[in-house]
């Protein structure tokens, strides 16, 4: 077989073609300067709101500062000796972690069902609208939630204790019994974040071709074949990023649980959003609240990393 | 630089110097740390005081506009009323001074009023001329000289020196450190506990005729037979008022874990029984986790029986709802919430009666009242402009005017000076002024902690005395052992005391 030359195509180029080569290569660097210059504003939005604060927050995690009790002085890695020989870290990190797992997985378990149930229902009247309403709690903001659930959680007249007591019930102290709080701020969760994961599964099954389902329903594919053959290897990126997206922000839920209970009973609802929000703004201790933060931070990209990894292993095999 | 990849299906194109990630993050620690300490500097801004302390005169501030910025209490009408009586300070700053002056008010609940002026006052900002705040705060905004010393405006305002009515005026709202002497707030609110009861209920000669069948004793009516007794004694009011079967209940304190709610519903009987620390020695280990203190708290929560549901997160908010919805027969509550402790539009009023704080059997025998002090003194901003300055000195003299006194109490203010305090009438002039005037008396009542550490030092034991009334912790010792261990530890850490946590209690957890 002949060899390729590849000098062959490399002819060398007439003046009118030279102009021409040097007029697209100036129309093309004016082109990418200018699509630089647009990107300077969101850069710059970016780097003061975003990688500044980032870094300032890595490096106030070396210092012992309190606002307001004179200059930060270096520390080194003592604010995370202190977090990591902290009992009290490592019980809100553990309950955290209980928050983050148990939420997870109801709202995936509903959300992958009812997700399943409405992309059946293609012909079910008033569907949208149903759809509608299902996404309302998720596009809520949490503090409103938190606190009509915490009208409704109310032992003396919320609609909860209402219904409980028309059964014949006891009422119940939702959110300052130690044993009902933690299931009380899960529920609320699960409410507000289960639409998501049912959106999340509804855009998962979206990106299946309908060619291969039709080819599933034409080799009377069993719903499971259909699952994992033709459903999953297409929809399980999608369905991964909820779950991932999920899993960080359960991990640093904050808003929803200050307004319940502000951590409380006693510290049984206080997550790390919560513990880091009192640390920070409560008692100012700037230097060890970004070390807590850092850690966070820390975690979430590890939960990130294990996610990626994990669907990267499945894709090479 | 021009490194293109033709290996792989993803051409990596990268132009100009590449940054390692090690460059980046070095560097970006590099900027945080030195904006840290470029922010810290001692780069002194502020320009107000000297003469301008003294305030305005006929000629200084003469055609000039002002516009002062207020922090007040949200949610708290005495707090407010600066805001509401300020145009006449306007038309008095006009009259006399000949400026004009507007307001602009910045308001937050108490546990987030803090976080407002706080980085506002450390970025030696001037968006809060003057500031109404809690009494604790003291600490935490002189010691960085956020706020002026009081004691330098009187020096040059000796008629702004009031006498106050007892020395817990001084002490709570003015003086930082405890002992010292030396003022830096101006008082604004002065407020002490008590007790709010139905007296339509107790007057009721049903209730007499039952009481009197179950107890065989008389059921109190007047504030001179409520006055003497003890919380003891008050327990068998409260156990014959509560009726779950109604949905009625005998009294509501206050639990919640907000802020200082537990706290200060609670100190009054760790104070019978002690203290909560020794100021001298900056120690907490052994003398707040006694045996005494144990029972004491143990006490304090066991009244949750006589509440309603839920009692473990009321605060004040709570206790003015379930008083004013009709579900509860006395609320222990500050006394200056007797404005809104009238009943829903006004149904109880009339029909309320507001006694001090039940007593208590001290340690030594003796039988007396004690209780926490409430109530918020003005601070001024130390990086005010000389104009800003002289206009929240001339406010302050505008409001220690006996006039508006006069309007401030009329609108439901509370008086703090000699004068005041003691006016023919005071104690007739609201259903809770004869009560607060008695626990405004020398050592009724007190204060806890004025120190910059007071946020830290209250979230520790806010958190377990709270898990521990919502039955999170069960054994009262330990949850005392262990903030007092905290809190010694967080002393320690900030060289409030030397001396060292005992190897017993190290590591405690709850």
């Amino acid at each position: 077989m002949d060899t390729l030359n590849l000098a062959e195509f490399e002819a060398e180029p007439s003046p009118k073609g030279r102009a021409s080569a040097r007029a697209g290569t100036r129309d093309s660097t004016k082109s990418r300067l200018l699509g630089r210059a647009l990107l300077v504003p969101v850069l710059v939005f970016f780097a003061i709101l975003n990688v500044i604060p980032t870094f300032w927050m890595i490096g106030l995690g070396f210092y012992d500062y309190t606002l307001g009790r004179g200059d930060p002085k270096f520390v080194g890695l003592d604010n995370f000796v202190i977090i990591y020989e902290s009992a009290e870290q490592w019980a809100t990190f553990t309950r955290t972690l209980f928050f983050m797992v148990v939420a997870v997985a109801f709202e995936v378990g509903l959300g992958v069902v009812l997700g399943f149930l409405f992309w059946g229902s293609a012909k079910m009247p008033g569907r949208r609208l149903a759809l509608t309403l299902l996404f309302t709690p998720m596009v809520v903001a949490p503090v409103a939630s938190g606190l009509f659930w915490k009208l409704m959680y109310e032992p003396t007249f919320g609609v909860i204790n209402y219904v409980v007591d028309l059964f014949g019930g006891q009422k119940i102290d939702f959110l300052t019994d130690v044993d009902w709080v933690t299931p009380a701020v899960l529920a609320v969760d699960i409410w507000m974040w289960t639409p998501f994961m049912i959106l999340m599964t509804l855009a998962a099954l979206g990106s299946v071709p309908t060619a291969e389902l039709e080819a599933a329903d034409v080799d009377r594919l069993s719903f499971y074949q259909r699952v994992r053959h033709v459903i999953w290897p297409h929809g399980k990126f999608i369905l991964m990023l909820g779950i991932l997206l999920r899993t960080i922000d359960a991990f640093k839920t904050t808003d929803l649980v200050l307004t319940m209970t502000g951590g409380g009973p006693g510290n049984k609802t206080e997550f790390l959003g919560v513990a880091l929000y009192r640390q920070a703004f409560n008692s100012f201790d700037l230097g060890r609240s970004s070390a807590v933060a850092l850690v966070l931070l820390i975690i979430a990209i590890a939960l990130t990393s294990i996610y990626l990894y994990v669907l990267n292993l499945s894709r090479s095999r | 630089m021009k490194d293109i990849n033709k290996t792989g299906t993803n051409e990596t194109i990268a132009k100009g110097p590449r940054l390692s990630r090690r460059g980046v993050l070095t560097g970006g620690l590099g900027l945080g740390a030195a904006g840290l300490l470029a922010s810290c500097g001692d780069d002194d801004s502020s320009s107000g005081g000297g003469d301008a302390l003294k305030g305005s005169d006929e000629t200084n501030m003469k055609g000039k506009s002002v516009a002062m910025g207020f922090a007040v209490i949200a949610g708290w009408p005495p707090s407010q009323l600066a805001i509401e009586l300020f145009p006449d300070f306007a038309t008095y700053a006009k009259e006399k001074f000949g400026y004009d002056v507007t307001v602009t008010k910045t308001e937050a609940p108490f546990a987030e009023l803090y976080q407002k002026i706080a980085p506002s006052l450390a970025s030696k900002a001037q968006d809060f001329n003057l500031m109404v705040v809690d009494s604790q705060w003291l600490g935490a905004l002189s010691e960085p000289g956020w706020i002026v010393k009081a004691d330098d405006v009187y020096k040059v305002n000796p008629d702004l020196d009031i006498e106050v009515y007892s020395s817990l005026v001084k002490n709570t709202y003015q003086v930082y450190p405890d002992g010292s002497g030396v003022r830096w707030g101006f008082p604004q609110m002065p407020d002490t506990q008590g007790i709010f009861m139905r007296l339509d209920m107790l007057e009721d000669p049903a209730e007499q005729a039952a009481f009197e069948a179950k107890y065989g004793k008389k059921l109190p009516t007047t504030y001179e037979e409520f006055a003497p007794m003890t919380m003891v004694e008050y327990e068998e009011i409260f156990e014959f008022f509560t009726r779950p079967d109604e949905e009625f209940y005998g009294t509501a304190l206050q639990y919640a874990k907000e802020y200082d709610f537990f706290s200060c519903a609670y100190h009054p009987y760790a104070y019978a029984t002690g203290d909560i620390w020794n100021p001298e020695t900056g120690e907490v280990i052994g003398v707040l986790n006694t045996d005494e203190h144990a029972k004491a708290l143990e006490y304090f929560v066991g009244l949750q029986k006589y509440q309603p549901p839920g009692a473990e997160a009321f605060g004040i908010g709570q206790m003015i709802d379930l008083f004013n919805n009709e579900q509860v027969f006395s609320a222990m509550q500050w006394l200056a919430v007797g404005l809104f402790m009238q009943g829903n539009e006004g149904a109880l009023e009339g029909k309320v009666i507001a006694c001090p704080h039940p007593r208590f059997t001290f340690a030594d025998g003796s039988v007396d009242v004690i209780g926490a002090m409430g109530g918020q003194p003005w601070v001024i901003n130390s990086y005010n402009d000389d104009d800003h300055m002289r206009v929240s000195i001339d406010f302050l003299k505008w409001w220690y005017t006996d006039e508006t006194q006069a309007k401030f109490i009329a609108k439901g203010g509370l008086p703090w000076s000699k004068k005041g305090v003691e006016a023919a009438g005071f104690e007739e002039s609201s259903v809770y002024a004869r009560a607060f005037k008695e626990m405004l008396g020398e050592g009724k009542s007190r204060d806890f902690w004025h120190l910059p550490e007071y946020a830290e030092l209250l979230a520790i034991q806010q958190e377990a005395y709270n898990g521990f009334a919502a039955g999170q912790y069960t054994d009262a010792k330990k949850v005392l052992d262990f903030i007092a261990v905290k809190q010694q530890e967080l002393l320690l850490s900030k060289g409030r005391t030397k001396v060292a946590i005992p190897d017993d209690l190290k590591g405690i957890t709850l």
